[in-house]
């Protein structure tokens, strides 16, 4: 690949991850099916508080994981960071050791590491559909 | 002794103090500063105190100049942390008792002031600088209209001083980044409407320590002594090479006017 479509993609990408990312925050936020939402219960008088509602309770988490739309913004937006993540690290890496074997090598390495993560990530995503946390 | 040198030029404004960075590298282990005093007159360029010091002062003083009227770019350097031509920088115009001397940074120094410019060339070869035709031997006039020739004209100016390179953040890290003198040129050829080369250079300026490298930090275009943008040329350029990505550039190349006969009758 060129590095113009390199860095075309690294662009995109990141403009993807703030659209994706702010789905990503808004399901945290404001998309939840819960009007308790927010709500805390403090208990007692040393004001200790438990989550009783909102987008980080279990059964809610559990229902977005296995939800195919979601899944499938969670398993692009990895995508997406993987990417620009990794190919920026590239990109700072060949910038401090410029040239020869070590920046084939930073290359090689990055590549690697960052498709270990997209596996990872998307072992989770798969794990997380088929409602299996 | 000082009034005596400098009575046919005029009064001596005030004496300032020359900072100026040595280094033999064949010679030292490290760098040093040396300080010098210099009578300064009205006009009197920082190049012109330099030469005060050596004729006077210091004779093992070693900077590169030629022109003195700020054509030629021989005699870029760091002057109170600013990269300038010091032909072109009056003394008395910096305001400062102080004046530092560097030698242009991001370059190997071959002694004191002289910077090794062996990089700036080679990087200014590398991206071609020439109109590329397909014909071995032109046979008319390439036609170009005012216009064409205004979406270049700025970055013709360009006279290999290197301070942009000496600027630039990017070179300073990585050595292998073309830089933005490189770069502009190589948008100037690209834009030129007599050229079709822009197959041969996008090896070297779509490359990994090309075009993409900048972080447009803007110091190349701070510092140009000549009002170049260089920092608008890699703009431009990754214009280029991003609408390349979808859409092959084409340069469809000027045609050639008539066939002409020089004066003497030889064509």
């Amino acid at each position: 690949m060129r590095e113009s479509q390199i860095m075309f993609l690294q662009y995109m990408t990141g403009l993807l991850i703030l659209v994706f990312g702010s789905f990503h925050f808004l399901l945290i936020s404001v998309l939840s099916p819960s009007p308790q939402k927010v709500l805390y219960i403090y208990s007692g008088i040393n004001a200790s508080h438990i989550l009783v509602g909102g987008t980080l309770y279990y059964t809610w988490v559990k229902a977005v994981y296995s939800s195919l739309i979601w899944g499938s913004v969670f398993e692009l937006l990895l995508t997406f960071l993987v990417y620009h993540v990794f190919n920026g690290f590239r990109v700072i890496l060949s910038e401090i050791i410029p040239g020869g074997r070590a920046e084939k090598a930073i290359t090689y390495i990055l590549f690697i590491a960052g498709l270990i993560v997209f596996i990872w990530g998307t072992r989770t995503v798969v794990i997380g559909l088929g409602g299996g946390f | 002794m000082e009034q005596l040198i400098l009575k046919d030029f005029g009064e001596v404004v005030k004496t300032v103090t020359f900072r100026v960075r040595r280094y033999d590298p064949e010679k030292d282990d490290a760098p040093r500063y040396e300080e010098y005093r210099v009578p300064v007159q009205k006009g009197m360029t920082v190049l012109d105190g330099i030469l005060y010091i050596k004729e006077h002062i210091d004779h093992t003083l070693s900077a590169r100049y030629s022109c003195r009227m700020g054509i030629c770019g021989s005699c870029g350097m760091i002057i109170n942390g600013k990269e300038r031509l010091a032909c072109q920088t009056q003394i008395l115009e910096l305001g400062k008792d102080l004046i530092k001397v560097d030698p242009m940074g991001n370059y190997e120094v071959v002694k004191d002031l002289v910077p090794d410019l062996s990089k700036l060339f080679r990087n200014h070869q590398n991206v071609k600088p020439f109109i590329i035709r397909d014909e071995e031997e032109p046979k008319g006039e390439y036609l170009q209209t005012p216009g064409q020739r205004e979406r270049y004209a700025m970055f013709t100016d360009c006279i290999l001083c290197g301070l942009c390179l000496s600027a630039c953040p990017t070179s300073a890290s990585d050595e292998l980044y073309l830089g933005p003198q490189a770069l502009a040129q190589g948008f100037r050829y690209i834009a030129d409407n007599r050229d079709l080369g822009f197959e041969e250079r996008l090896n070297v300026l779509d490359s990994k320590h090309g075009v993409w490298r900048c972080h447009f930090s803007g110091a190349c275009s701070e510092v140009c002594p000549k009002g170049v943008d260089p920092a608008l040329a890699i703009q431009l350029l990754r214009q280029v090479m991003t609408t390349n990505v979808f859409v092959r550039f084409k340069q469809k190349g000027t045609e050639t006017g008539p066939e002409r006969k020089s004066v003497s009758g030889v064509s």
